[in-house]
């Protein structure tokens, strides 16, 4: 019995890199070809989406962002929107208007280049190969990044989904070409993971706003984090012992490991530490309280003056 | 659909409603802290975009200013007016309503900072600045203030007279150059969907790359998968690099402190010099022309006395009030670090317990 399935045969766009000189050049080695992207990416998609004008159905913009030397890493950083039209029978976008703001974004960060782009809606069709088509000769020798986002939560989910192009087909016309996914990363500073967990503080209450926290509410946040999770583990290990839950080995070694890697200190030694780290820190407080108390002082004789 | 009357009301063209609070929109604070945060150590600006209503600023876009400030003014505006027309062909509101600058250690209270938010305040009452301390926002929470100046210091600063007495009349000391306003930060519904669902782990994990797109942490825990698992940064021990440069800083400002208050010192020791050689002066005269009057010469003519004892006018205290500012703001900042440190320490000896 003959196989009936057909197989397809892609050419992932062939990466140079500088390892690869040394391998025999009819060898072209594609690398794994991954993306991560900075959430405030997202954001800026969906503001954008949200302002469209009416009657637009999908929005398009450009990415920024940089790559890794070997160009098989690219990292996401920015976007900026980017106003086309599309219509039945054709598709315009505003050339002129991508130039303007991508010399714009280069003054403020001239290392960002234009890495691909991004639509909103998850359908690919003709347009999108050849709005791809463009963005692929603005990206020159490296292939772009088309990322979608679709926002008519099909599903239930906000998919994104990052892909690049190969041609496949027998003429290589400009849309004969095949969206290959690849896979996609969030990453961000530590200082945006921050903001970002305040932000999702505000997605439980009802109008969407949340107030900034001052240090303490934080740190009394994170503190009653830890507090669940120590009682979520202990639960756990009382029931264990009691025997109503099957014991997993690779749970109780790994919380073992977690435990033993609180420091044993001895008593004495510890309570040294932290009396003088305590004293160090109360010092500083009343040094800088006393400041405060001379300027305000100050400040009082000079309205008697 | 609002009456005409309502949303007047709501757009307060006149101006009058001042403002009470600001509104952030996630996009936002999200761009300022990845702006700051790629600049370090340098300081950076951008502006604030969006609209006031009903005395709640609302912020909802922001873009950053290329730093070539060494370049004439015109490079900046330039830029500004670009990028204000290509955000308003994407609908985004091209109303300039404020800017925001990056600090480092809470140093941000000088001379042109001041500057600029007043010819800012000037052309735009509805305006404010927003501050983000870069060095706070790494231990765990952001840290952004909204700031507008008093009006009683712009009044003060247009006729640019910072005399002892024209503070004394206006009661203007360093805590009421700056009025802060309280900070709310808003999503949008699809913000909200995009933030649960970063949140939730993606449970077809670890297939094939060619399928699916996932979701990791770069905080690679085994056991959370999702972008938004607790992070415990906040419960970092490590305070005495903070500690210490706020400690610098405090030095440098009561340095400069100090330099100021020899400064008003010197001033004032001259101005006695000046008026005891006048009253000298005056003196003699006196003797002489009694003198003269004795013997029936005619009296000297009583010269210009001020213009020949010139007295030096008054160096502005606008210095002294911004270094005061400055001191009392870094000891703030110490205690407002102080609080949950104390906490810290008081947790890490009972676990040790």
């Amino acid at each position: 019995m003959m196989d009936n399935s057909s197989t397809l045969h892609l050419a992932l766009p062939a990466v140079h890199t500088a390892a690869s000189a040394t391998a025999p050049p009819s060898l072209a080695q594609p690398r794994a070809f991954s993306t991560s992207v900075n959430p405030l990416v997202f954001f800026s998609i969906l503001d954008h989406y949200l302002r469209r004008n009416a009657g637009q159905d999908r929005v398009i913009g450009t990415l920024l962002g940089v790559r890794s030397e070997d160009g098989s890493e690219v990292e996401i950083k920015g976007c900026y929107p980017v106003p086309h039209l599309e219509t039945e029978d054709q598709v315009e976008v505003d050339m002129e208007y991508h130039r303007t703001m991508f010399e714009l974004h280069k003054q403020v960060n001239p290392k960002e280049v234009i890495v691909g782009w991004y639509a909103t809606g998850a359908a690919l069709n003709s347009y999108s190969a050849l709005i791809h088509d463009f963005y692929q000769k603005e990206v020159s020798s490296f292939p772009a990044v088309h990322l979608t986002m679709d926002t008519a939560l099909t599903n239930e989910r906000l998919g994104v989904k990052t892909y690049i192009s190969a041609p496949v087909g027998i003429t290589s016309k400009a849309d004969n070409c095949m969206f290959i996914p690849i896979p996609c990363d969030v990453k961000y500073f530590k200082a945006e993971r921050a903001g970002l967990e305040l932000l999702a503080n505000a997605k439980s209450t009802e109008s969407g706003s949340t107030t900034l926290l001052s240090d303490m509410d934080n740190l009394e946040q994170s503190v009653i984090e830890v507090q669940k999770m120590l009682e979520r583990v202990s639960e756990y290990v009382d029931s264990v012992l009691a025997g109503t839950v099957p014991a997993n080995n690779t749970v109780g070694r790994y919380l073992m490991d977690t435990v033993s890697v609180v420091p044993k200190v001895d008593a004495a030694e510890f309570e040294k530490m932290f009396n003088s780290h305590l004293q160090d820190l109360l010092m500083v407080i009343y040094l800088a309280n006393m400041t405060r108390t001379q300027l305000a002082v100050a400040k009082r004789l000079e309205k008697l003056m | 659909m609002p009456s005409n009357k309502e949303l007047s009301a709501a757009l307060d063209i006149e101006g009058t409603v001042p403002i009470h609070s600001v509104q952030l929109d996630a996009m936002v604070v999200l761009k300022i802290v990845k702006h700051c945060r790629e600049s370090i150590p340098a300081t950076v600006t951008g502006q604030l975009m969006g609209l006031d209503v009903n005395g709640v600023l609302e912020v909802t876009h922001s873009f950053p200013m290329p730093k070539n400030n060494q370049d004439s003014e015109d490079d900046g505006s330039n830029y500004q007016v670009q990028m204000m027309r290509c955000l308003r062909e994407v609908n985004v509101d091209d109303n300039s309503v404020g800017w925001y600058q990056s600090t480092n250690m809470g140093n941000f209270m000088n001379q042109s900072l001041i500057e600029h938010q007043f010819e800012f305040q000037q052309a735009l009452s509805k305006s404010v600045l927003i501050i983000h301390d870069v060095a706070r926002s790494s231990m765990g929470n952001i840290n952004l203030r909204a700031l507008r100046l008093t009006p009683a210091f712009m009044k003060l600063y247009k006729e640019k007279k910072f005399t002892t007495e024209a503070l004394t009349k206006a009661k203007l000391t360093f805590s009421n150059i700056f009025e802060e306003l309280p900070i709310t930060i808003r999503n949008t519904a699809l913000l909200t969907a995009l933030l649960y669902e970063l949140e939730t782990a993606d449970e077809s994990v670890e297939v094939s790359t060619s399928h699916l797109t996932t979701y990791k942490s770069t905080a690679s825990a085994p056991a959370s998968k999702s972008v938004l698992a607790p992070s415990f940064d906040v419960l970092d021990l490590s305070l005495d690099p903070y500690v210490a440069k706020n400690l610098e800083n405090l030095m440098d400002t009561i340095d400069d402190h100090h330099q100021e208050q020899g400064n008003y010192a010197y001033w004032q020791r001259s101005v006695e010099r000046e008026n005891k050689k006048k009253a000298a002066y005056l003196l003699n005269r006196k003797t002489e022309n009694a003198r003269r009057a004795q013997s029936g010469q005619a009296p000297l003519a009583n010269e210009d006395v001020d213009a020949m004892f010139k007295v030096p006018a008054e160096p502005s205290r606008l210095d002294h009030l911004l270094i005061s500012g400055q001191i009392d703001n870094y000891c703030k900042q110490i205690n407002e670090f102080a609080g949950p440190t104390l906490g810290k320490l008081f947790a890490v000896g009972e676990l040790q317990k």
